[in-house]
């Protein structure tokens, strides 16, 4: 884990935390996220029991729109849109039906999209918001850590937004004071929630 | 005659020669495998006529090695079948044991997990309670498998071997009454186990079920099974023809004390029992044939000497 800078796993039990350390580093190595997290701080306590991580992730790439991955020629009302990463292609097309309808919008080829739409429609086409990354990396960060967590505790508690996120997770009710300890690890990170 | 347990690997040109060698020699063949051009035969083996059959593979690339699981049947129990816990450690382990000759079969409880929440019920004790052993993979803290350990012990009679993260002295210490082997170091993990050390720790886990059953066989020698249960596979798998259309890898299947066999226990198992061993006398003077709960399989329990008065 030498991309992440700040990486810590907290246990009473030294033998168990070292497990874990090892767990924690396989799951996100094997889930590509070790460089999105910049800082990570795990807490386990078998005894009452109760799982907390908490962790910073580094600056996400920012949303994607259709100028990013594809060209666009207007002809009259023809608008012709050449992909250039194929990626993106399955929310284009969802976003494009939504707003124009199905029967505006043709796909003679799997590289090309054409549109017959007035050009008052295709004027900011350019800037057309496709892809937000954050969204999907957040997403598969809250899966890992569940992965990661011990198996059983089924309460769980999280929270992603402005770069930082946490997972609490027990299998009794969760502690009233849970984000007052969840400030506490931040702390040790040197951030703040 | 002393049968021991061996592993044949060889080609599969001219392997018929050696099933037969081993069948004539008063041998019995557990389970056979055909893997492309290989053939694996597992089986049961005069101890004295070892070194003619390796004699009469060599000229066929084959290869005899001791398997010490031979003939067992051993339940890998599992806190649960997710990604917690497959397909490392748990399917790890089963294969490794397998490798030695055991027949496993991966017990998912269904509420295993967890530390105050772990739960057993019937069917699963029961399940586990017609092997030969359970290995129980529990996980890294010893709080927890300290807790929910006597859970998930309750009305198990097979032997146990119990693995967890922390050492084999913490698991000694913190486990009470005693179960039958421990090993430590063998707790929840995420990868596949290939560097040399995590391969010794699997060597210790096998090393373990091989001690607790040798032990078990010393005690059943005081006291010897009426038949022998490779024995009554063959008579059974001559007898039963039915039993040749089972698509299942080990239609039957050996253990220490008796066979599981995969025929539906209703319009068989009184077949089983009436299916005569030698002049005048039936498996079910021998054996108690039970259904198994195991889908809809028959449990072959045979029963001691002491309580037959009769060995064929």
């Amino acid at each position: 884990m030498e991309a992440v800078e700040y990486f810590e796993v907290e246990c009473p039990e030294k033998a168990g935390g070292d497990y874990y350390r090892r767990i924690a580093d396989v799951v996100l190595l094997d889930h590509n996220l070790i460089r999105v997290i910049w800082k990570l701080h795990i807490f386990i306590d078998p005894r009452i029991p109760l799982f907390i991580a908490t962790g910073v992730t580094r600056k996400l790439p920012g949303i994607v729109t259709l100028r990013d991955f594809s060209d666009v020629n207007r002809k009259e009302r023809k608008v012709t849109i050449s992909i250039g990463d194929e990626a993106y292609l399955a929310p284009l097309l969802q976003i494009l039906w939504e707003r124009f309808g199905k029967e505006r919008v043709e796909q003679p080829d799997r590289f090309t999209i054409m549109l017959n739409i007035d050009e008052g429609e295709s004027k900011d086409l350019e800037d057309l918001p496709v892809y937000d990354p954050s969204f999907s990396i957040y997403k598969d960060l809250i899966y890992a850590l569940q992965v990661i967590q011990p198996e059983g505790f089924k309460v769980r508690r999280q929270y992603y937004g402005d770069g930082r996120f946490y997972l609490v997770a027990s299998e009794d009710t969760l502690p009233e004071n849970i984000e007052e300890l969840v400030r506490e690890k931040f702390l040790l990170m040197g951030e703040s929630l | 005659m002393i049968l021991v347990p061996v592993t044949y690997k060889g080609g599969i040109y001219r392997h018929d020669e050696i099933i037969d060698l081993i069948e004539d020699l008063g041998g019995y063949i557990i389970q056979k495998h055909m893997i492309a051009q290989e053939v694996v035969l597992q089986a049961l083996v005069p101890r004295d006529d070892i070194d003619l059959i390796r004699r009469v593979g060599k000229p066929l690339t084959g290869e005899l090695t001791s398997s010490p699981l031979v003939g067992t049947e051993i339940a890998v129990v599992t806190p649960s079948l997710e990604i917690h816990h497959l397909p490392h450690s748990s399917c790890d382990v089963a294969e490794y044991i397998r490798r030695f000759g055991a027949k496993t079969n991966m017990v998912g409880l269904a509420r295993g997990f967890g530390k105050r929440i772990a739960q057993l019920n019937d069917e699963e004790r029961d399940v586990i309670n017609e092997h030969d052993l359970a290995v129980y993979l529990l996980g890294d803290f010893e709080t927890c498998i300290e807790h929910k350990f006597p859970v998930l012990r309750r009305g198990i009679e097979v032997p146990i071997v119990l693995c967890g993260g922390p050492s084999t002295e913490v698991l000694k210490s913190i486990i009470d009454p005693p179960v039958d082997g421990y090993v430590g170091g063998v707790g929840r993990f995420m990868h596949r186990t290939k560097e040399s050390e995590e391969l010794s720790r699997m060597d210790d886990v096998v090393d373990e079920v091989t001690r607790v059953l040798d032990r078990r066989r010393e005690e059943m020698a005081k006291d010897p099974l009426s038949i022998s249960p490779a024995r009554l596979m063959d008579i059974l798998s001559e007898k039963v023809d039915e039993i040749h259309e089972v698509l299942s890898p080990t239609p039957i299947t050996v253990q220490m004390e008796g066979l599981r066999v995969k025929l539906p226990y209703d319009s068989f198992a009184n077949r089983i029992r009436k299916t005569e061993i030698d002049e005048g006398v039936t498996i079910g003077d021998l054996a108690d044939v039970l259904p198994s709960r195991m889908r809809d399989y028959i449990l072959v329990r045979i029963k001691p000497f002491s309580e037959t008065n009769l060995m064929v």
